[in-house]
């Protein structure tokens, strides 16, 4: 892991959604790098791109073109090289079935899009304080969704 | 009468039978004897009879005899001797036919030789009488002499005779005493066996009319049940048929032949018949049901279709059964029954099944299009209003802040709205896992999670003690939660809110009346309050979905909570009815069922 500052990746058709992603992440208190893909076919690319300097967080929309994030969360789960990105599912939807898929997927958290930017803030600061280790080693259906 | 009685009676009858069978032999045998011993005992008579007339004539002839000689010793004339010689010749006839008659009784036949020795030795002494000269007195007295031996020897002989005679008739007397004392026996005896036998005949009488009765009893019983089946068969639109598996014959009810659109007896009921009548699609059921049943493979139930003679399609179902009697022979009987209506029916059902899962289908990508892109737009509102109100307010004149206002509280709405229609939705999906489940418990949980409203109000909840039944919990805790806050939502501001909770089991009427499961209990459980309370006309309206009787601005809501409430007794294959007075309070009433 990059001492200096946190190296993340979000996967997100909607444009909207990425600009307040990465805006909320400029007020955010920590040095992050933060970097956009816009569907999974991109992600995909981009994550064989940089082997080298892979993100150590993967926030993910399970709704988007091409390929959805579902295929690309099994694909990454698949590939060995990508065993230490920690995976948080970014979603509008917090159907039961989605949240039940994406757990025993391995994604290590589940987040609900909020629908207020303070609370979007929030969220991310406290996700990337997480301690991916410990967390995802007690990882269960209680935990997995992150609610603020 | 039953089969088993109807065996026995004949059993009896059997018995019954047999026994006036041997009765009637001994009886046949008793008379028998009694008239062969009859006959017997007459000819003994006869035969004592012959014998002592035979004796007489005997003595006759030796009279005869004597009157000749007598005659020719007086006249001297030899006419006289005629009848003498010819004597003799009689008595020899007579003494050989006695010897006959004699000849099984030795003591008679002794006697017999002794009277001819005596018989002899008279005309002996006759015919030497004959000799002497009556002109010599010497010659006269010796005749004289002679004469009196001859008459001490007709002594003798008479004497010996009765003798005779008597031995015949004590011989005489004892065969009748001995045939007597026998008669009289016989006599007691087939009187006896007479007398068994009317009491034999009558019993078996009474026995055998009252059994006749039974059996015309069970006669008419089966006559009535005959009818009753073709009865039901006709009214069931069913028919039965019997097949011998021994004989290979097959026997059809009226009905069957009408199921096929034909006269009873109107053809002969055969497979190859009954085969006409199949769809050419489904004659291999038939061929193939009647194979494994010979191979007594199965016996199987049969779907099929038949065209009736008057062209009509029809389906038949056909349910058999194999009866073994005790003597091993079989029998396959079936009933056919008609179930065109029901198939067809059937058929709509599915049909009807069918547009509802597509309806079902169609509600549930609604509710996906609902969850996720209705949301999408509306959260990016959200989020930008949320920008807005953070770093924009302060540049915003007072207008704009108060439209702004307006926009915020109308996404807030619309949010409302939507969480809540997926609320509704999902109250009919999910797992439904009914467990046993203390209702008071429950009312706990709900009675703490409004704790600080009820506080607020200082509202009084008053509970009867609640059952504890098979629920689906989180459902029940749902209802509870949205009838109490409807009550604390709609209570008089000035009035501290009551709301009480009874529970009674429902009434039969009841039942009838939300036309319940007759057989299933239900508790009867109510939610009553004095707050606002609604007009009767709107009870059945406040259950429907988004139906509201304030406006939002003075109770703010989005009118679902009712309707989740429905949904979630007809979850539990409950009913829920409102009764509600204006101004007085409503009451919210729901049957549950249980076991």
């Amino acid at each position: 892991m990059n001492n200096e500052s946190l190296n993340i990746l979000l996967a997100d058709d909607d444009e909207d959604d990425r600009l307040l992603f990465e805006d909320a992440f400029k007020e955010v208190k920590v040095k992050t790098i933060v970097s956009l893909v816009n569907d999974g076919i991109e992600l995909m690319k981009h994550l064989n791109a940089s082997i080298e300097n892979l993100p150590n967080l993967l926030f993910l929309d399970l709704n988007m073109p091409r390929k959805s994030g579902m295929e690309c969360l099994d694909e990454i789960k698949s590939d060995e090289r990508f065993k230490n990105i920690a995976i948080a599912i970014y979603s509008t939807s917090a159907s039961e079935k989605d949240i039940e898929e994406t757990l025993v997927r391995g994604a290590n958290i589940y987040i609900k899009k909020p629908n207020d930017f303070s609370k979007l803030k929030k969220i991310l600061s406290e996700v990337i304080t997480i301690n991916w280790q410990y967390h995802t080693s007690a990882l269960n259906r209680d935990n997995f969704l992150l609610s603020i | 009468m039953n089969l088993k009685a109807l065996t026995a009676s004949f059993k009896s009858l059997k018995i019954i039978f047999i026994i006036s069978l041997l009765l009637i032999i001994i009886i046949s045998a008793l008379s028998y004897k009694h008239i062969n011993s009859l006959s017997q005992s007459v000819g003994l008579v006869v035969h004592a009879h012959k014998i002592q007339i035979e004796l007489e004539q005997l003595i006759s002839y030796l009279k005869d005899a004597e009157t000749g000689q007598r005659g020719y010793l007086l006249t001297n004339d030899s006419v006289f001797l005629e009848p003498f010689s010819n004597a003799r010749a009689k008595v020899n006839e007579s003494f050989y036919s006695l010897k006959t008659l004699l000849s099984n009784k030795t003591e008679q036949q002794k006697n017999l030789d002794t009277l001819y020795i005596l018989i002899n030795s008279r005309f002996n002494i006759l015919t030497s009488t004959l000799r002497f000269n009556p002109q010599n007195n010497a010659e006269l007295i010796k005749r004289r002499k002679n004469m009196l031996l001859g008459k001490d020897v007709m002594n003798n002989i008479r004497s010996h005779m009765t003798k005779m005679n008597v031995i015949e008739n004590n011989y005489l007397v004892e065969s009748q005493k001995k045939y007597e004392n026998q008669n009289y026996l016989t006599t007691i005896f087939s009187l006896l066996v007479s007398l068994f036998s009317i009491i034999v005949f009558v019993v078996s009488y009474l026995k055998i009319s009252k059994d006749l009765l039974a059996l015309k009893k069970a006669n008419d019983k089966l006559i009535i049940e005959a009818a009753l089946t073709k009865h039901a068969e006709e009214i069931g639109n069913f028919s039965s048929w019997q097949w011998n598996l021994e004989t290979n014959t097959l026997t059809y009810s009226d009905n069957q032949y009408k199921l096929l659109g034909c006269l009873p007896n109107s053809f002969e009921p055969t497979i190859d018949n009954y085969l006409e009548f199949v769809h050419p699609d489904d004659k291999h059921i038939i061929i193939e049901g009647g194979k494994e049943v010979l191979h007594e493979k199965s016996y199987p139930t049969a779907f099929y279709r038949i065209i009736r003679k008057d062209g009509m399609l029809r389906y038949i179902h056909s349910v058999s059964r194999l009866l073994t009697d005790k003597y091993g022979k079989k029998m396959l009987i079936g009933v056919n029954s008609d179930v065109t209506e029901q198939h067809l029916s059937n058929i709509k059902l599915n049909e009807i099944n069918r547009e509802l899962k597509e309806s079902n289908d169609d509600l549930s990508s609604f509710n996906h299009v609902v969850s996720h892109d209705l949301q999408e737009p509306l959260r990016k509102i959200e989020t930008f209003i949320s920008r807005l109100k953070e770093d924009e307010m302060q540049y915003m004149s007072e207008i704009s802040k108060k439209y702004f206002e307006k926009i915020d509280s109308a996404a807030h709405r619309m949010r409302n709205l939507i969480n809540d229609l997926l609320l509704f939705s999902s109250t009919n999906k999910g797992e439904k896992i009914f467990t046993d489940t203390d209702l008071n418990t429950i009312l706990k949980t709900v009675l703490q999670e409004l704790s600080q409203t009820i506080e607020e109000k200082n509202a009084d909840v008053r509970s009867a003690h609640l059952p504890t039944l098979a629920v689906i919990p989180f459902q029940i805790q749902q209802l509870f939660t949205n009838l109490i806050s409807n009550s604390l939502k709609y209570s008089k501001p000035t009035i501290a809110p009551i709301i009480t909770i009874e529970v009674s089991l429902s009434s039969d009427k009841e039942k009838l009346f939300y036309q319940a499961e007759s057989t299933k209990q239900y508790y009867k459980i109510s939610f009553s309050d004095n707050g606002l309370g609604f007009e009767q006309q709107y009870a059945e309206n406040i259950f429907m979905p988004f139906k509201r009787l304030h406006d939002t601005s003075a109770y703010p809501g989005t009118g679902i909570g009712l309707s989740i409430c429905k949904k979630i007794i007809e979850n539990h294959s409950g009913f829920i009815y409102a009764e509600g007075t204006l101004g007085v309070g409503a009451k919210f009433t729901f049957f549950l069922p249980f076991q």
